[in-house]
């Protein structure tokens, strides 16, 4: 809690390091899926917003959260968010039950980009049932349903309903569905719409708004558990990728000093939560920021995948050792004191 | 094959989604969202594990997702490689199949084309058991009816 002090009342003199550090930490994530990062949060508020963190529970993020800004990681460019809320239509189609799985493939075939049945219970007795299907707003319903009820050999074309889909509804069951989570002992993750169960605890309040790193993630923890054990005090960590911002901010929680002075441009720590093809194309970049010896973790992979990223950077990293959870994997390691 | 242990455990069904998604492109956007989040699933657990379960794959190729959705709000979900048909119009270059299928040629293929789609097919839950030779027989049958004449080698 010390050194989250000191990160707070970090001199004037610093602060335009902080700001390069999370500058920093935004570029990079902006670049990558999931950011919520928002621009608002960069700028100059920064100072305010973290003037305001009091020791416990608060919220160390601005409620106001821009969605995600893209999916593709080789896209530096900012699609507007207006391609991830892009209007949709929502079509309601009752068809036979015992066609419901035949009619539902035809239509994605034709068009439909998700179709959902629920499951049927017996109870009722009509043998209809609905498909909930979703067409992006250039497509036909007409022509696809047409053409769907054709090709299974429908004598009719099914009674449906198409409505224009409401963004609202599913961002709000989604944000219904993040529960709070303890990680390890002591240092919960708790979505800033719920209460912490235990107050006495490290509380990160989180908005995730709806980016990974809710804290329930396998590789989340992961790179928690692996954070908990490579952070003492005073080191200059990296959060490559942030989504959430919860290993950045987690980071901070432990112990974490933010002295990122402008002449040193590498860090302590860094940790990539991502996935493999990025973390196998960006290496070089991931490791420059690195200093000698510094520690370096990587996840979001696949324990499958293990031997590609080993391959990749064994010519940057000693003492490589790998953490696994379910099916996910954590691999760390630190840097080559010499050489490349 | 379900084992009586999964049988006994099974959890019981709310839903079955479908959805095409381009392989390590699922984020929380139409179609994923409002899918998954009718049934407060957790989205972004999903979008990750798409995501990585994907690498291999071309970015955007569509890939065919399956969700069972439980009524505990958890999940599983199965992702199938692309269509045969998308294949065949990828590997043939066209928009399309033939108009007139069996009569009017669209192009031809190389039995290397079908040999290559199908060793990417064989990795798909439910195709794993079949011998390569069948999965080739299979889309073959498939090319024929949208036009596509393979032949042994291309001239």
């Amino acid at each position: 809690m010390n050194s989250n002090q000191t990160f707070i009342s970090a001199p004037l003199g610093k602060k335009m390091a902080l700001r390069h550090f999370f500058k920093h930490l935004t570029i990079l994530t902006s670049s990558y899926g999931f950011c919520t990062l928002s621009s608002r949060f960069i700028h100059p508020s920064l100072t305010t917003l973290f003037n305001n963190i009091n020791p416990k529970t608060q919220p160390l993020i601005p409620t106001k959260f821009s969605l995600p800004l893209s999916h593709c990681y080789t896209s530096l460019s900012h699609p507007s968010t207006s391609t991830l809320l892009s209007p949709y239509l929502s079509v309601r189609i009752r068809c036979p039950k015992d066609i419901a799985d035949v009619f539902s493939e035809a239509l994605m075939c034709f068009g439909a980009t998700s179709t959902t049945v629920d499951e049927d219970d017996n109870c009722d007795t009509s043998n209809e049932i609905c498909i909930e299907s979703i067409f992006p707003e250039s497509e036909d319903v007409d022509v696809c349903i047409l053409r769907a009820s054709d090709s299974v050999g429908l004598k009719m074309i099914p009674s449906y309903e198409v409505k224009t889909g409401e963004h609202y509804d599913w961002i709000k069951k989604t944000q219904e569905s993040f529960d709070p989570v303890e990680v390890t002992e002591g240092l919960w993750i708790v979505p800033v719409w719920k209460t912490p169960p235990d107050v006495k605890a490290t509380n990160i309040i989180l908005n995730p708004g709806l980016a990974f790193g809710t804290g329930e993630h396998p590789t989340t923890r992961l790179c928690l558990l692996l954070l908990q054990r490579l952070i003492i005090g005073g080191e200059r960590f990296l959060d490559y990728g942030t989504g959430s911002g919860i290993l950045a901010i987690a980071a901070l929680r432990t112990s974490f000093e933010a002295v990122a002075e402008s002449e040193h441009e590498t860090y302590d720590v860094i940790i990539a939560n991502i996935l493999l093809n990025p973390l196998l194309e960006l290496a070089d970049d991931i490791v420059s920021h690195a200093r000698p010896g510094a520690a370096i973790g990587l996840s979001g992979i696949l324990s499958e995948q293990v031997p590609c990223i080993i391959d990749r950077y064994s010519p940057f990293l000693d003492n490589i050792s790998v953490s696994e959870i379910d099916d996910w994997a954590c691999l760390s390691g630190t840097k080559k004191l010499s050489g490349n | 094959m379900s084992t009586l242990k999964e049988i006994l455990t099974r959890r019981p069904v709310a839903a079955t989604i479908r959805l095409t998604v381009p392989a390590g492109g699922a984020r929380p956007a139409p179609p994923v969202g409002p899918a998954l989040g009718q049934y407060r699933l957790n989205l972004m657990a999903f979008c990750k594990d798409f995501n990585a379960r994907t690498q291999k794959y071309k970015p955007d190729t569509p890939m065919s997702v399956t969700i069972t959705a439980f009524k505990d709000n958890t999940f599983e979900f199965t992702v199938k490689s692309p269509s045969v048909t998308w294949y065949l119009k990828k590997a043939a270059g066209i928009e399309s199949g033939s108009s007139r299928p069996g009569h009017v040629v669209a192009t031809t293929l190389s039995v290397r084309h079908i040999y290559e789609i199908a060793k990417i097919k064989q990795s798909d839950p439910y195709c794993q058991y079949m011998s390569l030779e069948s999965i080739c027989k299979s889309i073959i049958g498939t090319a024929n009816t949208m036009g596509i004449k393979v032949v042994k080698d291309l001239d």
